[in-house]
């Protein structure tokens, strides 16, 4: 299957995983699962993705850092 | 200025609605809540101001310096090293009392009700033998136990042997995986921890230890006599080795208990004795020292007694023994006897009412201190708060008299001073209670507390009858018993008192999403907004549904195969519960579990079983929007829906609007109501109602949201009934979607009343306008209110009161509003705490007003 960049996409290995990720959040349950949020709205709605394996899945949005509770659900 | 309440043309008259207090004419809208906390003395204010609060947000800690402590994770793993080879009841009671001899105790400045469970008060315990994934999600955060590498050692240790991993084998790694992702269902008790109980404080309070310590070596003392008879009968007599072992366990306990309290005696003994200056701390101290040493190892026989002797069986049942989240107990009345003795007969401990609710005030606090080793799931559900803490007061008595009473108003009053978002409370409303509390209760509503949060008595009872009746030791409430009612936690009743309560959350609570139910339900069982995974049985596509009646039969198989999923999972925790994680603490201040010699967990007298549907509205009105326009008028195909949804409504916004704007829960709207009834009544409940739990009896629903309606919106895409894909979805049990209920509060109120068969609680948030509660009016429309519910039978409703310029104020200056507090769902939070999406979910919410079509309906009288 083609991997789109944009997309989330499983990369073993990557140096930008989605656990380093400012729009990752964790998972309610596993931590080595996570929730990407960077679908923002400009009213301001947060429409979640499933991160199946924080580890090691990465996209083209990936940007280090850590966003405060108040920009999160 | 402040705003009034514009006046209202009624019955011929002009109705004014003038402050009931003139100087708040001169507050501005926008910080009112910053003028409302008044603690009632210099202690309370400085406890206040010191508190150290533990909101999470977002699954994070709000305030900094909270984090786990390896402490109890410690303590818990030698003791279950060291207790091989014993019976499994027995190593849990050794893990409690190493906890208590071994556990660091602190004792805190101005403070008179003492005791922690953690080693340093900005600490809260760890719970390894619970859910390994819990413990590795603190072990990867901000919060990580100290040092990490021995914490990490210890939940290698605990593993194989936690609640869940002996529960993960015997599930389908499928169905775990959708079970744990928290979007059709919420993750089991198992994965998380999550745990409730209502402890029997009674026992504690009227008997003391030393009694139940008695009681048990007399029945172990009975039991061996019986073991020993001949001739011997295996098929019976074997039947007392378990028994003879819950009873020494209980025994070990409530030893390990009142030496504890003994060590917090000693603490204050020797600080009043070498290390405090002032006189009057001094003398407190010794008080302290010496009322631990007396409680709860015997009866209470003061007010401090029962505050102290509370606080403590509080500690051991909700964070030592076990973690449970909750706060549930009567509390009016179980305090109302030590009430009368310090505050009326004067006997023991004399003190005024003044003094009783200071000791209210700082029992909040505590509790508001009181750390909870929440798995991230459950971070994020009560944003702006602590945890569930939720006390009951008012209903009726068993003699069917009004149950409010002096205590009752001290409580009200210390919790509209001090003003804090923990505990909440829950008011039983009945036609009996007394005018002067139903007056503090509304003080507190209208102040902005979100609390009392209000339970219809009769219904409450009614609903102890019912459940009674599948009692599988014939053993259920009696009818006077039913009245002894409160929330296990923000919603569901449940027996309180000496005996058959509930113990664990596996009998009751966790969640299932109708509305991210309904979403894969359109995609034959398919999350593609989400997870991008099958969450549910192959049951067609939405093209595939001919008429109505196939996309509901669709959706009922895809609800019923969750709530069997889920209702399995917690017997199947329940199961391991009653062979590993005994609470033998609980179990001797159980009146049935002593009397029968069984374990707290594996006793079931009075079944209660229920599971919560959030997100129900989202779902009921995207059906009203699909019939009516898809079905009915044929407006729009099905895979023109589709097509928009998968769009997120770009480029269909003209049948977004019509999908808006089709009819909406809350307005007293036949062709809704109808379709929505029924949904609640056949599916939601009829479903639910056909599964029996561990105890024997039905689940029912609880339909609540805590803030599960703001995450599973976030899970959520696109939705037929006009809502974008992400925006939160409804946020009560049966509340109206925000800004859809149009039509007034009693249009809500007729729409609530129609759904009764086959529910065991639904929650009902609404928002009153500030101008007109604060007015002369205020309680009088309020209490007419109060009335037309209750007699419409509706089972709930709870308030905001709080203006959007004070919220909007806040958000631009959240350090100037730190007391603003609003009602979320079932628990109030601060709402600075809380994320920017969970705010606007507040404003977006519609501030009833009044009018005369209103007071018509409740048939109130107003004077000038």
């Amino acid at each position: 299957m083609e991997v789109v960049d944009s997309q989330l996409h499983v990369e073993e290995g990557t140096v930008k995983p989605c656990l380093k990720c400012k729009w990752q959040i964790a998972d309610p349950t596993n931590p080595d699962q996570g929730q990407c949020t960077v679908n923002r709205t400009a009213m301001g709605s947060i429409w979640k993705r499933w991160i199946r394996d924080v580890h090691n899945m990465t996209c083209s949005k990936h940007e280090e850092g850590k966003l405060s509770f108040r920009e999160h659900v | 200025m402040a705003t009034m309440a514009p006046a209202v043309e009624y019955k011929g008259k002009v109705i004014d609605f003038p402050f009931e207090n003139p100087e708040e004419e001169k507050i501005p809208d926008d910080e009112l809540h910053e003028h409302l906390a008044k603690p009632s003395t210099e202690r309370t204010k400085r406890l206040k101001a010191r508190c150290r609060w533990k909101h999470a947000s977002a699954g994070e800690f709000v305030e900094h310096g909270v984090r786990a402590g390896i402490e109890r994770m410690r303590l818990v793993t030698e003791a279950h090293k060291a207790s091989r080879g014993k019976p499994e009841v027995t190593r849990r009671a050794l893990i409690l009392e190493r906890c208590l001899n071994k556990g660091t105790i602190c004792l805190q400045t101005d403070e008179k009700i003492i005791g922690y469970h953690a080693e340093d008060p900005n600490y809260f315990p760890l719970y390894p033998e619970l859910s390994y994934m819990n413990v590795k999600d603190y072990l990867m955060s901000d919060y990580s136990p100290q040092p990490e590498a021995e914490a990490e050692a210890i939940n290698d240790y605990w593993k194989p042997y936690s609640l869940q991993a002996k529960c993960e084998q015997y599930f389908d790694p499928i169905d775990l995986t959708r079970m744990y992702q928290v979007s059709t269902m919420e993750a089991p008790t198992f994965a998380h921890g999550y745990n409730s109980i209502i402890p029997p404080y009674e026992t504690v309070l009227e008997d003391g230890l030393l009694k139940r310590i008695k009681m048990a070596e007399e029945h172990i003392k009975e039991a061996k006599a019986e073991l020993a008879k001949e001739p011997w009968d295996g098929s019976k007599q074997l039947s007392w080795i378990p028994k003879i072992d819950n009873w020494q366990a209980m025994v070990i306990a409530d030893k390990a208990v009142i030496a504890w309290a003994r060590r917090y005696a000693r603490l204050c003994k020797i600080v009043a004795e070498n290390f405090e200056s002032d006189p009057d701390r001094k003398k407190e101290l010794m008080e302290m020292a010496e009322i631990s040493n007396r409680v709860p190892a015997e009866p209470c026989k003061g007010l401090k007694d029962a505050f102290q002797a509370k606080w403590y069986t509080f500690l051991v049942c909700h964070g030592i023994e076990r973690y449970a989240s909750g706060f549930a107990h009567k509390e009016d009345k179980v305090l109302y006897p030590y009430y009368k003795a310090s505050v009326i007969d004067k006997t023991f401990q004399p003190m005024t009412h003044a003094d009783v609710v200071e000791y209210v005030e700082m029992e909040r606090l505590k509790i508001s201190e009181h750390g909870a080793g929440k798995s991230r799931g459950y971070r994020e559900i009560f944003p702006g708060s602590n945890d569930l803490f939720i006390l009951t007061l008012g209903g009726t008595n068993r003699d069917g008299s009004d149950g409010c009473n002096d205590m009752t108003d001290a409580i009200l009053e210390g919790a509209r001073n001090i003003r804090t978002t923990e505990p909440s409370i829950v008011f039983r409303y009945s036609k009996k209670n007394r005018p002067q509390t139903l007056r503090k209760v509304f003080n507190c509503v209208r102040d902005g507390l979100g609390y009392p949060s209000i339970k219809n008595d009769d219904v409450g009872i009614e609903q102890m009858k019912y459940y009674s009746k599948f009692s599988m030791n014939n053993n259920g409430a009696t009818d006077e018993e039913a009245h002894d009612w409160c929330n296990v936690l923000c919603m569901s009743p449940g027996l309180c008192g000496r005996r058959k309560s509930q113990k664990t959350r596996s009998e009751g609570g966790s969640a299932i999403f109708p509305a991210k139910i309904l979403e894969i339900t359109l995609n034959n069982g398919y999350d593609w907004a989400y997870s991008d995974m099958q969450l549910g049985p192959e049951t067609g596509n939405a093209e595939d549904f001919k008429t109505y009646d196939d996309l509901l039969e669709a959706f009922r198989k895809q609800y019923s195969y969750v709530m069997s999923l889920v209702v399995r999972a917690k017997d199947v925790g329940r199961h391991i519960e009653t062979q590993y994680l005994q609470i033998p603490f609980v179990s001797s201040i159980d009146d049935g579990c002593m009397e029968l010699g069984e374990e707290a967990t594996h006793l079931s007298e009075q079944p209660n079983g229920w599971h919560n549907p959030i997100t129900t509205i989202v779902a009921a009105n995207s059906l009203v929007a699909m019939k009516k326009l898809i079905y009915d008028e044929k407006k729009y195909t099905m895979k023109q829906l589709m097509d928009a949804l998968k769009a997120n409504w770009e480029g269909h916004e003209e049948m977004r609007k019509d999908f808006k704007n089709a009819p909406k829960w809350g307005n007293d709207d036949d062709y809704a109501d109808t379709i929505i009834q029924s949904f609640y009544e056949d599916i939601l409940g009829g479903e639910m109602a056909k599964v029996t739990n561990y105890s024997g009896g039905p689940v029912l629903p609880v339909g609540q949201a805590v803030a599960l309606y703001m995450e599973v919106g976030s899970r959520t895409g696109p939705t037929p009934d006009g809502r974008y894909g992400g925006e939160a979805a409804d946020d009560g049990g049966i509340s109206p979607y925000f800004g859809t209920d149009t039509k007034g509060p009693t249009a809500v109120l007729k729409s609530v009343s129609k759904v009764q068969k086959n529910q065991k609680a639904n929650l009902l948030n609404q928002r009153l306008a500030v101008p007109m509660m604060r007015s002369v009016h205020g309680f009088d429309i309020w209490h007419a209110y109060m009335d037309t519910w209750h007699d419409l039978n509706v089972d709930h409703v709870q308030f905001n009161c709080v203006s959007t310029d004070e919220m909007r104020a806040a958000q631009r200056e959240p350090e100037k509003h730190r007391d603003l507090i609003v009602r979320i769902a079932g628990f109030s939070a601060r709402f600075v705490d809380i994320p920017t999406y969970g705010q606007n979910t507040i404003i977006a919410r519609n501030e009833q007003n009044f009018g005369p079509q209103d007071f018509e309906f409740m048939n109130l009288e107003l004077g000038q």
